[in-house]
């Protein structure tokens, strides 16, 4: 790019991950936005993310189809990126070798330069100095169980992170097609929570573990509340994943991949399901769910939604995200390279951008 | 007396990509009597770039493809093909695309 990328506090941010790069939207009002790439082009970015406990480092994950896959962060707003001095490599006599880098999260407002990234092979990898050095999380890698995970079709992949911010000792991770795994002791160790989560396709329907969880959200001012989509279902828990609660209800499908929350309001969640087959919008009329009551009831939502006989969009498990504001913002990125917004809690929505490459995932941030 | 033999040199020309690796030159002359060596030997001297080349595992990691003196060294002896002094070495990406 040109000129140096500077944006006042208040402006959303929502970074857009494809298959061919990543690319920013910008906006001060959320009615006007703003599409700029970024010089991270060609590869395919699974994640990225905005930190801002430090400054502004974007973190991308940057996977590539020659010549490898890497964490990649930028100080100007995706202009320029840094490498890793040490990045997330496995052990060479570890016989593992690095597939995919799936997320990247940041950790707690109070541990500014600690970063996590979940990889394929499911793994967990930390950084304590900003993404400069990673380090293999060695209670996940080494759990009794691991010899006995097996993949889903996008690999054996551990693609969400949930840092809990009241509980220094907590964490979630997701992992396909293993389910919801938490550690209370920092990562020392990890038991499983699948608890009532359903698993079709294998001969036990409720096993300990082996559940395709798609997504996991917690809930900001909640954090023993969790939602996810799976493979076989949407669910709640309660009490950190102990157990679940099938909330399904009047959706058409259980088959689905991202889920997303109303930072302001707990019991407004965001879901798209889609036809398993098809793994498109179940009718013609291509639409986002939205619960008001932590899933008891489902609302349609499609006023600014493309419909038709020619209407087929899929959404990834990364395609979603809310952007903390209230009236709350919510972003769905298609796999064939559309972004709709709503700012007004779903109520309406709008193409914000077209003809990006195939998306992966999208996140929105604040400026402060 | 045996004077020990000279390790060979080679010249190996890098695709654009991996150039800001090398200080954004072409190629760079490295020592090495197989091609695994020669990878050790950029490794050594451009730490970071192996990663790029191979897998954890070692293995040459699918869509690279490394020449020498316009042989793919897979229809050779692999990472253990013999480099011998003078040998052009190109490392290309695989053709992508229908």
């Amino acid at each position: 790019m040109s000129h140096n990328r500077t944006y006042t506090p208040g402006t959303v941010l929502v970074l857009v991950g494809t298959k061919r790069g990543l690319f920013l939207l910008t906006s001060k009002d959320r009615e006007t936005w703003e599409v700029e790439s970024t010089t991270l082009k060609g590869h395919r970015v699974f994640y990225s993310i905005l930190d801002q406990r430090g400054g502004h480092r974007l973190f991308a994950t940057d996977n590539g189809d020659f010549f490898g896959t890497f964490v990649r962060y930028s100080d100007d707003f995706g202009q320029t990126w840094q490498e890793p001095e040490q990045g997330i490599q496995f052990p060479e006599n570890s016989q593992q070798k690095l597939e995919n880098i799936w997320v990247i999260e940041s950790g707690r407002p109070n541990e500014p330069g600690t970063i996590y990234a979940g990889v394929d092979p499911a793994s967990l990898w930390v950084s304590t100095d900003g993404g400069q050095h990673w380090e293999l999380n060695t209670g996940l890698a080494n759990h009794p169980t691991r010899e006995r995970w097996g993949p889903g079709a996008g690999g054996l992949c551990l693609h969400t992170i949930i840092v809990d911010p009241t509980n220094t000792s907590r964490m979630w991770v997701g992992i396909s097609a293993v389910g919801c795994m938490r550690t209370d002791d920092g990562g020392q160790s990890w038991v499983f929570a699948n608890k009532n989560t359903r698993a079709d396709f294998l001969p036990e329907k409720y096993p300990e573990f082996g559940q395709c969880i798609h997504r996991l959200v917690q809930h900001p001012s909640r954090p023993d509340v969790l939602y996810q989509q799976n493979h076989c279902g949407i669910y709640k828990s309660l009490n950190a994943g102990e157990d679940w609660i099938d909330i399904q209800q009047n959706l058409p499908s259980e088959f689905g991949f991202p889920i997303a929350l109303d930072a302001h309001h707990p019991d407004t969640v965001y879901v798209i399901v889609e036809d398993p087959n098809g793994r498109n919008n179940v009718s013609e009329q291509f639409t986002v769910y939205r619960t008001d009551n932590g899933g008891e009831h489902w609302q349609p939502l499609t006023e600014g939604l493309p419909a038709g006989p020619g209407v087929r969009l899929g959404v990834l498990r990364h395609g979603m995200c809310s952007d903390g504001k209230d009236p709350c913002g919510v972003y769905v990125g298609t796999n064939t390279g559309q972004l709709f917004a709503t700012n007004n809690g779903g109520d309406t929505w709008r193409l914000i951008a077209d003809f990006l490459p195939p998306i992966y995932s999208v996140t929105a941030t604040v400026l402060v | 007396m045996n004077l020990p033999a000279a390790i060979p040199t080679a010249t190996v020309i890098l695709p654009h990509v991996l150039r800001a690796k090398i200080g954004n030159r072409k190629s760079v002359t490295v020592a090495g009597s197989t091609i695994r060596e020669i990878i050790d030997a950029l490794e050594h001297d451009f730490p970071g770039l192996r990663f790029n080349l191979c897998h954890e595992t070692g293995e040459l990691r699918p869509f690279v493809n490394i020449f020498l003196d316009r042989e793919d060294i897979r229809y050779l002896q692999g990472l253990d093909t013999p480099v011998h002094t003078g040998t052009t070495i190109h490392i290309l990406q695989s053709v992508a695309g229908g």
